[in-house]
């Protein structure tokens, strides 16, 4: 039986130790180094997103309506021979399936690969029963042999070595093996498991498709062990769950075209096979399959009602956003989902395997959106992390108490500044109390694995003013929403941008009633506080007055555009302000380039070697990659690509002080890529990735330069 | 899209997953093309479920060369196949795919049990598309039961260490044969 940690502590001695785990680490970096390629290259020719947003669109539409095609269902599948049944719960599920085989005088099973069947544990439920159950996909096989649950909803054993396999075969089969001769193992389990089809009589199969209009069931597969086990066994058992029906073929083929492409960068699966009905068998008494297809709900139906959580039931369980998530790629699947892997299994765990096995993974999330951009079903899964947080936070009717400062101390914004002012002078009796730390971006040292920047002696919106001279006849009247590292840490960020824009005609503002932006709430699965201070800001920062909303800092930017509309939905007057904010908001570089339509005579040449850090929320969160790296050319600077350069830094906020070596892990691989450029600097666009990175080169005496993008852009342009 | 571009999109496509696609002009030369690879494979037997326009030709030469021809009751020969020799539907060229119609349950094992599968797609059955396939392939739901297999390729897996490896359950090799429609 799979256990996943409750206790955080435990969680994160799972975690060292995987970080401690030289094959896994390799084999995951190389595999997600590769994947962006050849899925790249798989989609070639293939407009992605209308595609993604096709399949949502499918999904949506057969969502509220499991129901009505289960019955469709039922009725084309019963009229071809075959018996259908509904199981409310994974135990009814198993115990139907028992029951078949029972009737059947069934002895031995042969299983093709299910996540559903492993969602309701059927093989220990049928072994119990007495029943001899083999899997018969490769890596299905390999993990049940040794005990294991998946470690990726694709690729099962992904988290094994070929030695690992070579010493499991060499104790199956009684013959050494040889671990290099990977064929030859692959030869072994043919010929085992060949013989367990010959030998069974009954086989169990999952589902990607179910598909109302023709009672057709569709399997995806590359073995071709889905054929053989519904082929040779004169029983054959679909599990299938029922978010997985479709009206209609179109749709199977809209997600067909979608599965493999975004699983393993493979343009189809080697077998895709389309069932409608018992067909011959004639190993059967009638020459005709006992064909029976068990439909599981397991709360599928009620999520399906649900306003929040229906989304999830698009999935297609394509496993690509644990291929993209860089945490996934630090610890494994094992780590990283109870059953269901990666961000899908961090929201599908609380509902499908209750709240033991969720409270501690679901935290381990660090906001990078690189999940939600790749999934083809458009399921907005870090929102959906956050708010099963939440869920687990209320369920549990007990919170971390930074979650109740937080709360506290954001919800008043004249509390909160004057803390942080405070806090410049007592950093030590505010630490000792424990409230620094559970400020939205403070820390304290106890995680030394990057140094932590001293508060400024002025804040930005105190000598705002000063820096801020009236322009006359302006151009652009333009309010900067600074965010609380701009305001308290780095002010010298937005004096550069001021500097930059000299001459151009802009009025700056800066609202003083502004305040945190709130992501830090929503990140710890503070929703009402979230709202609390988006309101403030819509009050402090009228959209109407301004023509552009500007922002040095990516998640302050992508927070108030993507994430205010559901914060304040419902809420009528406000939700028409939100809109336009949205429309009104501008990242520095946009701002600079597009509006502003800075050239490069604009600016000095000959700069400095700089890589480039994308940071998460400017390039997944807003969509903005052209126009940093533009500007970096603009601006007479030598821009060197580097490995990875969308991958998270691994600040996440307050991720980094619950999950300290994970975001070092990032921090360290990302610091790497950025010195093997031999550039001087490393220029990303938000102060939260500096404090992050320019914590970590300090800590680790590296040579490289952390600079926000304007104060690099400012130092090239040319005095006016 | 139309012949011979679709054909040519379809041999690009198989490059890419190891199918074999060549043209052939006559029943004679698909017969002389499955004599071939079976010897050089030194296999001892051929399934041909549903080649009955070929057949007699089929078990003249089988017999000449002492291979075994199989046509029925696989299910009693399954660890003795060598060659499967058996009509595609339709072939789609964007993903290289053949569409066999998988009903008959001896047609099943000559596809997923053999060491190699030779398929004959008749040329004018190329689409572009599985969307373009989507009316006919209702049409044959609907005349259920019904047992319709897509097939891209050799069987494969990478479970081990993400190492592509083929022939993990089903046939090694993959061998397309588009054949003339009017040689049928
Ligand atoms: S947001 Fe990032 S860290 Fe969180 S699950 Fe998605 S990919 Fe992983
Ligand atoms: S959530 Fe999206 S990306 Fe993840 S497995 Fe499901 S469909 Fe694929």
């Amino acid at each position: 039986m799979i256990k996943t940690p409750s206790d955080i502590k435990e969680y994160r001695k799972n975690l060292k130790n995987a970080l401690g785990n030289q094959f896994l680490g390799t084999t995951l970096d190389t595999f997600a180094s590769a994947y962006p390629a050849s899925r790249e290259n798989a989609f070639a020719g293939i407009d992605f997103d209308a595609l993604a947003c096709d399949i949502a669109k499918a999904k949506d539409e057969a969502i509220p309506n499991l129901e009505k095609l289960l019955g469709e269902f039922t009725t084309k599948a019963v009229r071809a021979g075959v018996t259908v049944h509904f199981a409310r719960t994974a135990f009814e599920a198993n115990s139907m399936i028992a029951q078949i085989a029972k009737d059947n005088q069934v002895k031995r099973i042969v299983k093709g690969k299910s996540m559903t069947a492993e969602e309701t544990f059927l093989n220990s439920f049928l072994e119990r029963e007495g029943y001899e159950v083999t899997e018969t996909d490769l890596g299905e096989w390999i993990i049940q042999l040794r005990g294991e649950g998946p470690s990726h909803m694709v690729l099962p054993a992904i988290h094994l070595s070929r030695r690992d396999v070579a010493e499991l075969f060499t104790k199956v089969t009684g013959e050494q093996q040889d671990p290099d001769d990977i064929n030859g193992m692959v030869k072994v389990a043919r010929r085992e498991l060949r013989q367990k089809f010959l030998e069974a009589d009954m086989g169990i199969s999952g589902a990607n498709f179910a598909i109302s209009q023709t009672g057709t069931i569709g399997l995806v597969t590359n073995e071709g062990n889905g054929r053989l086990v519904t082929t040779l066994p004169r029983v054959h058992v679909a599990l299938i769950g029922v978010d997985k029906l479709v009206p209609d073929l179109k749709s199977a083929l809209k997600i067909l075209t979608a599965l493999p492409r975004n699983a393993t960068g493979q343009a189809i699966s080697t077998y895709v096979t389309w069932i409608t009905g018992a067909t011959e068998c004639k190993s059967a008494e009638s020459g005709r399959k006992q064909m029976h297809i068990v439909f599981l709900d397991n709360g599928r139906l009620a999520l399906s009602k649900d306003p929040l959580f229906a989304q999830a039931l698009r999935c297609i369980r394509c496993g690509a956003c644990a291929n993209v998530c860089p945490i996934y790629k630090l610890v494994g699947g094992h780590n990283y989902g109870h059953v269901y892997i990666g961000a899908i299994g961090l929201v599908m765990t609380y509902f499908y395997h209750g709240l033991e096995n969720a409270r501690a993974i679901v935290k381990n999330c660090l906001n990078c959106q690189a999940c939600k951009k790749v999934c083809p079903a458009r399921i907005n899964l870090p929102d959906l992390i956050k708010a099963v947080l939440r869920t687990v936070y209320q369920v549990e009717g007990k919170k971390p108490i930074r979650n109740i400062m937080l709360q506290k101390v954001l919800a008043d914004r004249r509390l909160f500044h004057f803390m942080l002012r405070r806090a410049r002078f007592a950093q030590k009796p505010f630490a000792e109390e424990g409230y620094i730390r559970h400020l939205p971006m403070l820390f304290s040292g106890e995680h030394g694995f990057r140094s932590l920047p001293a508060l400024a002696k002025v804040p930005l919106r105190d000598m705002w003013e000063r820096l801020n001279p009236p322009v006359e006849n302006p151009k652009y009247r333009v309010a900067l929403f600074g965010g609380c590292l701009i305001d308290f840490v780095y002010p010298e960020q937005a004096e550069a941008l001021l500097r930059i824009c000299r001459g151009y005609g802009v009025q700056f503002e800066y609202p003083m009633d502004q305040t945190c932006c709130g992501l830090p709430a929503q990140m710890m699965g503070e929703k009402e506080t979230a709202r609390e201070v988006a309101i403030q800001n819509l009050k402090a920062v009228d959209p109407a007055r301004y023509d552009y909303i500007v922002t040095l800092c990516a998640s302050c930017g992508s927070h108030l555009k993507e994430n205010y509309i559901a914060l304040v939905a419902g809420d009528s007057p406000l939700a028409v302000k939100v809109a336009q904010l949205k429309d009104k908001i501008l990242d520095f570089s946009s701002f600079v380039t597009r509006v502003l339509g800075m050239v490069p005579e604009d600016f000095k040449s000959a700069g400095q070697k700089v890589a480039y850090h994308a940071p998460c929320h400017l390039c997944r969160g807003l969509g903005v990659t052209r126009e940093p790296r533009k500007l970096l050319e603009i601006s007479g600077l030598e821009y060197i690509k580097s490995k990875d350069e969308e991958v998270c830094c691994g600040f996440g906020g307050s991720f980094s002080a619950d999950f300290p070596e994970l975001s070092a892990e990032l921090l360290r691989r990302k610091l790497n890529n950025a010195e093997a450029t031999g550039a001087e600097v490393l220029v990303t666009d938000c102060p939260g990735c500096v404090l992050q990175l320019r914590g970590g080169t300090k800590k680790r005496g590296g040579q490289i330069n952390v600079k926000h993008i304007a104060e690099v852009v400012c130092d090239q342009r040319k005095r006016i | 899209m139309e012949y011979p571009k679709v054909l040519e999109l379809m041999k690009q496509r198989a490059s890419a997953v190891r199918t074999v696609v060549s043209e052939v002009r006559s029943m004679r030369e698909v017969l002389d093309y499955v004599l071939d690879i079976t010897r050089k494979q030194e296999g001892s037997s051929v399934a041909a479920p549903d080649f009955c326009r070929g057949s007699a030709a089929l078990a003249a030469l089988c017999e000449k060369n002492g291979l075994a021809l199989l046509t029925e009751n696989l299910r009693d020969h399954i660890s003795k196949i060598s060659t499967g020799l058996t009509m595609a539907r339709w072939g789609i060229a964007e993903t290289a795919t053949l569409v066999v119609d998988s009903t008959s349950e001896d047609l099943r094992i000559a596809t997923m049990l053999c060491e190699t599968h030779v398929a004959v797609l008749p040329k004018s059955n190329i689409v572009p598309d599985a969307t373009a396939l989507q009316e006919e392939m209702i049409r044959m739901f609907e005349a259920a039961p019904r047992y319709l297999a897509f097939i891209s390729g050799a069987s494969r897996t990478a479970d081990i260490e993400r190492v592509l490896t083929i022939g993990v359950h089903g046939p090694q090799e993959l061998h397309v044969l588009v054949l003339e429609a009017d040689e049928l």
